[in-house]
């Protein structure tokens, strides 16, 4: 049973359900950690439902995919859980696991065997030796066999075992001829072959050599190997041990490495990102690597294009725009001069005229709206800063805006509150506020000033909030409404003809310019009708000059 | 004889549909499509009011500027395609008293002129002479002496100096100087004064960038001094 959120990106069935954001179509890939900031520029971004052809080739996908074998699915989860940096990681670590394990195995074997072999080559020597003092010893004294031992104990010879003409004697050591393992006596004994043989006797583990000597009977002796187990023991130690730090230095490599590995591609995260913010020009640095400069080459490549596929587009509009000056300008001063001499015409002419002038004047501001936003777009936007007396500022700017009996009224606190900004521009954004209420929100809306800190809190922000009467703005059409040219469904439910649809994009672009956000909510008071409001950065002055001209 | 405007402009629909509308103002309009007509048609016959867009064929809306102003102080407004500070800034360092952004509603032009030419007559008669230091300023005649010599300055820069004196010592904002000079309400450009402020130093200080007289006071705008 295929997982479809495995098989394909994980698709939001409501748009709507979310926070009301315009939909986007850039697809959101599962990402590692580090990576996520490039394929969701905008967190709040949703999908659109999957139409019915993905869903088709998703569950073909899903079959198709139903019947591969574990490995294959080893893979799926390795990549679609596990995120690139861990899989570095866990590569090297189980590399260096395997690389250490495979040397030490290898080491103890060759340690082992060469320490045995010389064990046995010096201890067949040694019992040849022996052997040979035994017969030397049982020539010159025939009857027992207790000389010849008792000169090899004198030897320092710890464990013979001697048969004399059938008769067991052994030395002074532990061992005697029970422990010698009948397979050896057999072949010594009865083969007259030298032979060796390694036994457990107790808790020892030896080897035992037999050396038969002719016409006499034969020589054993036993040697004991835990002096070469302890040393292999310390070795498996020092290779286990090895092998651990080996593992640990492989796990910290693993860290580097996937921190390497992943840092261009953070780097590219932060390009994109710079990229989706309106850095156009941002670029990744060029790089020798190979595998990377394909990377960025291509990434730069994309953001090339793209920069002047926006750049043609804004120089498209801004060129239109100005285009449409000089016809705009002739029309209105002929508009104008029919104006002066309405009296001789007809009141058919006249409707005409009304409607003329009316759209006349309507194209303008879309002209100069038009042309402001290109502005924006081109980042030729310098703003002329200054202090100014919140409260003052905007009554001023009510009394020159196309309603100037608007009523403003501020908190005490507000009173003294002193924003940084460009006087010009953010009358511009009162005035299309303004504008706004009348076209869409049932007339001349009421303004309130606030602070936006509470009263223990030093003043930071104040609020200029502009309440309008007409039928609110939908929650799911609130961060639509200041997307260029987006009238929404309300605005299109709204009679009249006024509104270009840049007004609020163009508050929108000034309030962010001045470091302050718009947005809009329903009216403080419960009343039905929309309440934008303005937030900007603003400090607090104790004196009392209100005249707005503190620069 | 009415009033008389020069209207220097190469686009000829709108250098007609704005002749149209200014003579609705009772004003007599002459248009000039080039810089070279304008000069030979201002040579022939001084207007009230030059109206000129700075994007000429030939020499351009500033360099023409500069040339009219050699000559005289009459009022000039530039048309500009941009109210980015290039354009603006540049046309009133060519000797501009205001300025107009394309595209503008006529009425917004007739309403410039008619502030412009108010300020060619003044209002304040019978004004003694104002004193400050070695410059002297006789508002009735539109004269002003430094060290007994007179300084030429335009209508504007002219009517600028005379609000600077008549209230000697106080401080005016750019906004009262954009309201009482140029009639614009609290949202005016301030450059205007700015500039205004730059060229009146030129002419009546001894030394320009240490003013003596005409001093910005820090944060608050301008004052004339003794």
């Amino acid at each position: 049973m295929t997982d479809p959120s495995v098989t394909a990106p994980a698709y939001d069935a409501d748009p709507a359900a979310g926070d009301g954001r315009m939909p986007t179509t850039a697809p959101v890939l599962e990402t590692p950690d580090a990576v996520s900031a490039v394929a969701v520029a905008d967190p709040s971004a949703r999908l659109p439902p999957p139409d019915a052809a993905l869903a088709r080739l998703r569950a073909e996908r899903g079959e198709r995919w139903g019947g591969r074998g574990p490995l294959h699915w080893l893979r799926r989860w390795m990549t679609s859980t596990v995120g690139l940096r861990r899989r570095i990681l866990l590569t090297f670590t189980l590399g260096a696991l395997a690389l250490a394990a495979i040397l030490a195995i290898t080491t103890y074997g060759l340690v082992r065997s060469n320490l045995l072999e010389q064990r046995d080559s010096t201890s067949v020597r040694t019992a040849a030796r022996n052997a040979q003092e035994v017969q030397g010893a049982l020539r010159s004294t025939p009857d027992t066999s207790a000389d010849a031992l008792s000169r090899l104990t004198s030897l320092g010879v710890e464990a013979p075992v001697i048969q004399y003409n059938g008769e067991w004697s052994a030395g002074v050591g532990r061992f005697t001829a029970d422990d010698i393992p009948v397979a050896l006596q057999r072949r010594v004994l009865e083969d007259g072959e030298w032979s060796r043989i390694v036994a457990d006797v107790g808790d020892d583990t030896v080897l035992v050599v037999g050396i038969p000597i002719p016409q006499i009977g034969a020589y054993f002796e036993f040697f004991s190997l835990d002096e070469d187990e302890q040393t292999l023991n310390n070795v498996a130690l020092s290779l286990f041990l090895a092998s651990v730090i080996t593992t640990a230095l492989g796990v910290v490599l693993g860290v580097l490495a996937a921190r390497r590995a992943v840092r261009p591609l953070a780097e590219t995260a932060q390009a994109a990102k710079a990229i989706a913010g309106g850095h156009l020009e941002t670029r990744l640095p060029p790089t020798d690597d190979p595998d990377l400069s394909i990377l960025a080459s291509s990434f730069n490549d994309m953001a090339s294009a793209l920069q002047l596929r926006i750049e043609r587009d804004a120089r498209f509009a801004s060129d239109v725009s100005h285009e449409l000056r000089s016809p705009l300008m002739t029309l209105s001063a002929s508009v104008q001069v029919m104006e002066a001499r309405r009296d001789e015409l007809s009141e058919r002419a006249r409707s005409a005229l009304d409607l003329l002038t009316g759209d006349v004047s309507r194209f303008q501001g879309l002209v100069e709206d038009l042309l402001e936003i290109s502005r924006f777009d081109a980042g030729a936007i310098r703003l002329h800063l200054e202090d100014l007396r919140a409260t003052a500022f905007v009554r001023n700017a009510v009394a020159v805006s196309s309603a100037p009996t608007v009523k403003v009224t501020a908190t005490p606190r507000a009173e003294h509150a002193v924003i940084r900004g460009d006087r010009r521009r953010l009358a511009r954004v009162i005035a299309n506020l303004i504008d706004n209420a009348k076209a869409y929100g049932g007339g001349d809306p009421e303004i309130t000033i606030s602070d936006a800190n509470l009263p223990d809190e030093g003043l930071t922000h104040v609020r200029i909030g502009v309440e309008d009467h007409g039928p609110g703005v939908p929650v799911e059409e609130r961060a639509l409404i200041f997307e260029r040219f987006a009238r929404g469904a309300t605005a299109g439910r709204r009679t009249g003809s006024e509104g270009a649809g840049l007004g609020l994009a163009l508050v929108d672009e000034h309030v962010r310019m001045h470091g302050g956000r718009v947005w809009v909510e329903d009216r403080s008071d419960g009343a039905t009708g929309a309440r934008f409001v303005i937030e900007l950065n603003a400090t607090e002055v104790s004196d009392d000059g209100g005249d707005g001209d503190l620069a | 004889m009415g009033t008389r405007i020069l209207a220097v402009e190469d686009d000829e629909r709108i250098r007609e549909a704005v002749k149209l509308a200014l003579e609705d103002e009772g004003w007599t309009v002459e248009g000039a499509a080039s810089g070279e007509e304008a000069v030979e048609l201002f040579a022939r016959h001084v207007p009230d009011v030059v109206l000129i867009d700075i994007m000429l064929p030939g020499i351009d809306g500033f360099d023409l500027c500069r040339t009219l102003r050699r000559t005289s102080d009459v009022p000039i407004v530039m048309v500009t395609a941009r109210n980015d500070t290039h354009d603006v800034v540049a046309g009133l360092e060519a000797g501009a008293d205001d300025y107009l952004t394309k595209p503008f509603a006529p009425k917004e032009l007739s309403a410039r002129i008619r502030a412009l030419l108010r300020r060619v007559r003044p209002a304040a008669p019978g004004h003694e002479r104002l004193v400050f230091g070695e410059l002297e300023l006789i508002p009735e005649e539109g004269k002003v002496l430094r060290d007994g010599e007179e300084v030429h300055l335009t209508k504007t820069e002219f009517r600028l100096l005379c609000e600077l004196a008549e209230n000697r010592g106080k401080v005016f904002s750019r906004e009262e100087l954009l309201d009482k000079v140029w009639g614009y309400d609290y949202f005016g450009d301030g450059r205007l004064v700015d500039v205004h402020i730059r060229r009146l130093r030129t002419k009546v200080e001894t030394d320009p960038a240490a003013p003596r007289h005409v001093v910005t006071v820090r944060g608050l705008g301008y004052r004339l001094e003794g």
